[in-house]
C-alpha cells in the first residue's frame, strides 16, 4: 500500500534542498522522506534499524534514488530492493548526475524504471521535478497493494 | 720349336694389333728421338679429326698448342728415363679446338727405334663437370661463410661440431678453430644438459627429421641469449644418416621487443582504466557543486527579487550563465575524452539517414526557423556509426547554430569525388569564418567568434578531428567571412 510518501535517496545535502525547493515550487505536497546512504534507504524499506518498528507494509510511492552514495551505492540499493519480495515491484526513478552509458545499462538491467539526469541548471531541473511529479505520482498507476506475502 | 714360338710372337702381334686399333681412347706411337708420329690408331683419328696419312706425317709437337711445347720437351726429356707417365695437357685438334685429355705413356721398342707408346683420353667433358662442380660448392660455401645472421653448422651423428659459419662465430662467440670437434651440447646452459636436452634433441631429428626449438643458449663468454633453433637431419641417397644441419637465429633482441610491448600494453591498459575512473567521477563529482551554485543563485533571485536592484539581479544571472556553461563544457570534454578511448566498430553505416535524422531533430528543437536541407540520397561509408553520429550531429549542429543569424539558411549534406577519393561536406550559407584563423579551427577550446556572437564551448570541433582521425581520415574547412563555410572530410 503506498501512503503517497516520496523516498529521496540522496546524500549531498545541496541536491536535497533544491530538490525539496523544486518539489515545493511545483506544489507536489506529499511527504518526503530522505535517507541518505544507501543504508538508511534499506532500513527505511525494510523496516530496520532506526526505522524499526516502522509498519513495513506501508511502502513509497516513488523512490528517487541518486547512484553515488556512501556505504552501499545506489545500485546495490537497486539490486536489494529488486531481489525482495516485498519491495520487487516498487517504481525507482534514477536521479542522477552520471551520463555514463555503463551507469545506465547497470541500472536498466537491475530493474530500475526510470533514469534521469540532474541538469546543472536549476530551471531545468525544476522542471524535470514537475513532470516527475506529474507523472509518478499522479498519471502512474503504481503496483497494487499486496495482499500476503 | 722356332715354329711354335714364331707362331707365339705371330699371334701377340695380331693381339696387340687388334688392342692398338681397337682401344677407344686415342693411341699413338712416336719417336723419342725425332718426335714423329709413327703409328696412330682409328680413336685418334676421329678425335684429332686429321686422317691416318697426314697423322704419320706429324710430330707430337704438332697436337699441341704453341705455348705448351716447351712444357712439353721438358717432360719428353723426363720421361725418356721414366717407365711409365701419365699427365694431363692441352692438346689441339685438327680445327684448332682445345680438348682436355689424361695422358698415360710408357716405352717402346717399335721396328728397332725407341719409341714412347701413348694413350690419350679426352676427359674434356669431365673436366668441364668437375669446373662446374666446384663453382656450385664454391658458390654455397661463400653464401653460408658469409650469412651473419644465422649460425649455420654441421654436426656429425654424434653430434660434434664439423663445420662453421660467420653467423655461428658472431652468435655464439667461438672461432672456426676452437669450435670444430667440441659436442655440441657445449652451447646448452648447464641445466639443459643435465637433464639431457642435446641428446634429446638429436635423437627426435634423427626420427622425424627435423627439430624445431627455441630456448635459452650459451655464447663463448658465458652470457645467454635466447635463441630460436632449427635441426635437421642430413641423410645421403641410401638413407643412411650423415649428420645433422643446425640453424641457430639470436632472438634476444626480439624477445626484449616482445617483453618491452608486453610491458607497455600492461602500462597502456592501466592508464586506460585510470582514465576511465577519472571519467566517471568527474562526470558525477564535478557536476554537482555546480548544480549547488545554479540552484541557490536561482533560489535567491526568485526568493529576494524585490530586495534586489537591476545590477544585483544581473550578478546572480551572471553566476547562473557561467555555471551552466561550465557543465555544457564538462560534458563536452568529457564526450571528447570518451572518443579517443572508445572502441571502434567499423559497419557500413548510411550517412544519409543519420543527416536525415539529425536535420529532423534541429528542426523539431526550433521549429521557428526556416532552414533547407539538402541531403543526397545513399551516401554510405564504412566506420563506427556511433561515432559518425556524433561527427553528424557536431557539423549539422554548427551549420544550425551558424546560419541562425540569417532569415533563411540552406545547409548541404553530400559526397564529392576529389583525386579519386570519397569527401564528404557539410555546407552551410552562414556567417562562415575568416580563413586566416582556419588552422585554430579544430583546436581544443579555440573560437572564432565571440560567445555573445554564437554559444559553444569550442570542443565540438576537437572531437569530430579526433572522431575522423581514429578513422584513418582528414577534415579541412574553406570558408569566407558571411559567405558560409563548408566542412569536408574522409575516413
Amino acid at each position: 500500500m503506498s501512503q503517497n510518501v516520496i523516498l529521496l535517496v540522496e546524500d549531498n545535502p545541496d541536491d536535497e534542498a533544491l530538490t525539496l525547493r523544486a518539489l515545493t515550487k511545483n506544489n507536489i505536497k506529499n511527504e518526503v522522506i530522505v535517507a541518505r546512504d544507501g543504508v538508511e534507504a534499506l532500513d527505511y524499506l525494510f523496516a530496520s534499524g532506526p526505522y524499526q518498528g516502522r509498519d513495513a507494509s506501508l511502502l513509497p510511492q516513488v523512490v528517487l534514488l541518486d547512484l553515488k552514495l556512501p556505504k552501499l551505492d545506489g545500485l546495490e540499493v537497486l539490486r536489494r530492493v529488486r531481489a525482495n519480495k516485498r519491495t520487487k515491484l516498487l517504481p525507482v526513478v534514477i536521479l542522477t548526475s552520471s551520463n555514463e552509458e555503463q551507469d545506465r545499462i547497470t541500472g536498466y538491467d537491475l530493474g530500475a524504471n526510470s533514469y534521469v539526469r540532474k541538469p546543472v541548471d536549476f530551471t531545468q531541473f525544476i522542471d524535470a521535478v514537475r513532470q516527475l511529479g506529474l507523472y509518478w505520482l499522479i498519471l502512474n498507476e503504481g503496483p497494487p497493494a499486496r495482499r500476503s506475502w | 720349336m722356332t715354329d711354335s714360338a714364331e707362331h707365339n710372337s705371330l699371334h701377340a702381334e695380331e693381339r696387340y694389333r687388334l688392342f692398338f686399333e681397337g682401344n677407344p681412347h686415342p693411341t699413338w706411337v712416336y719417336d723419342l728421338n725425332t718426335l714423329a708420329i709413327l703409328d696412330v690408331n682409328p680413336a685418334a683419328v676421329r678425335t684429332y679429326g686429321y686422317s691416318r696419312e697426314e697423322f704419320l706425317s706429324l710430330t707430337i709437337k704438332d697436337v699441341r698448342p704453341a705455348d705448351d711445347i716447351p712444357a712439353m720437351l721438358e717432360s719428353v726429356a723426363k720421361a725418356s728415363s721414366d717407365d711409365e707417365a701419365s699427365g694431363l695437357w692441352k692438346h689441339r685438334k685438327k680445327d684448332g679446338a682445345l680438348i682436355d685429355v689424361e695422358i698415360t705413356s710408357h716405352p717402346l721398342l717399335y721396328g728397332g727405334k725407341r719409341a714412347r707408346l701413348v694413350v690419350a683420353t679426352d676427359v674434356t667433358k669431365r673436366r668441364k663437370a668437375e669446373k662446374e662442380l666446384r663453382l656450385m660448392e664454391d658458390r654455397f660455401r661463400l653464401m653460408i661463410s658469409a650469412v651473419k645472421e644465422y649460425a649455420i653448422l654441421m654436426l656429425d651423428p654424434e653430434g660434434c661440431v664439423i663445420s662453421w659459419n660467420a653467423g655461428a662465430e658472431r652468435i655464439k662467440g667461438y672461432r672456426e678453430e676452437e669450435i670444430v670437434g667440441q659436442h655440441f651440447s657445449i652451447f646448452y646452459p648447464a641445466e639443459d644438459v643435465e637433464a639431457g636436452k642435446p641428446e634429446y634433441e638429436l635423437k627426435v631429428t634423427s626420427l622425424e627429421g627435423r627439430f624445431e626449438d627455441e630456448g635459452w643458449r650459451v655464447r663463448k663468454d658465458g652470457s645467454r641469449f635466447w635463441a630460436n633453433v632449427v635441426v635437421t637431419a642430413l641423410r645421403d641417397a641410401n638413407g643412411e644418416l650423415r649428420g645433422f644441419g643446425k640453424v641457430t637465429r639470436d632472438m634476444t633482441e626480439r624477445k626484449r621487443n616482445e617483453e618491452r610491448i608486453r610491458t607497455q600494453n600492461v602500462q597502456l591498459e592501466a592508464a586506460n582504466k585510470e582514465l576511465e575512473a577519472f571519467s566517471y567521477s568527474v562526470s558525477h563529482d564535478l557536476r554537482a557543486p555546480l548544480r549547488s551554485i545554479d540552484g541557490f543563485s536561482q533560489a535567491v533571485l526568485e526568493d529576494c527579487s524585490e530586495k534586489l536592484n537591476d545590477l544585483e539581479r544581473d550578478h546572480l544571472q551572471r553566476i547562473r550563465a557561467a555555471t551552466q556553461r561550465m557543465g555544457i563544457l564538462i560534458d563536452d570534454l568529457l564526450n571528447l575524452s570518451r572518443v579517443a578511448r572508445a572502441e571502434i566498430r567499423k559497419e557500413q553505416t548510411n550517412l544519409s539517414a543519420l543527416a536525415r535524422s539529425i536535420a529532423a531533430e534541429l528542426r523539431s528543437a526550433q521549429p521557428g526557423r526556416t532552414v533547407d536541407f539538402q541531403i543526397e540520397d545513399e551516401i554510405k561509408a564504412r566506420g563506427d556509426p556511433h561515432l559518425l553520429k556524433v561527427v553528424l550531429e557536431n557539423l549539422l549542429g554548427n551549420a544550425w547554430k551558424f546560419t541562425s543569424k540569417h532569415a533563411s539558411a540552406n545547409i548541404a549534406f553530400g559526397k564529392a569525388t576529389i583525386n579519386g577519393t570519397d569527401v564528404y561536406f557539410v555546407r552551410d550559407d552562414g556567417a562562415g569564418f575568416d580563413p586566416a584563423y582556419a588552422s585554430k579551427l579544430f583546436g581544443a577550446f579555440q573560437r572564432l567568434h565571440g560567445m555573445a556572437e554564437f554559444p559553444g564551448t569550442g570542443v565540438g570541433l576537437a572531437t569530430v578531428q579526433r572522431i575522423i582521425h581514429r578513422h584513418g581520415g582528414k577534415i579541412w574547412a574553406e570558408a569566407a567571412v558571411e559567405k558560409g563555410a563548408t566542412f569536408y572530410f574522409t575516413l
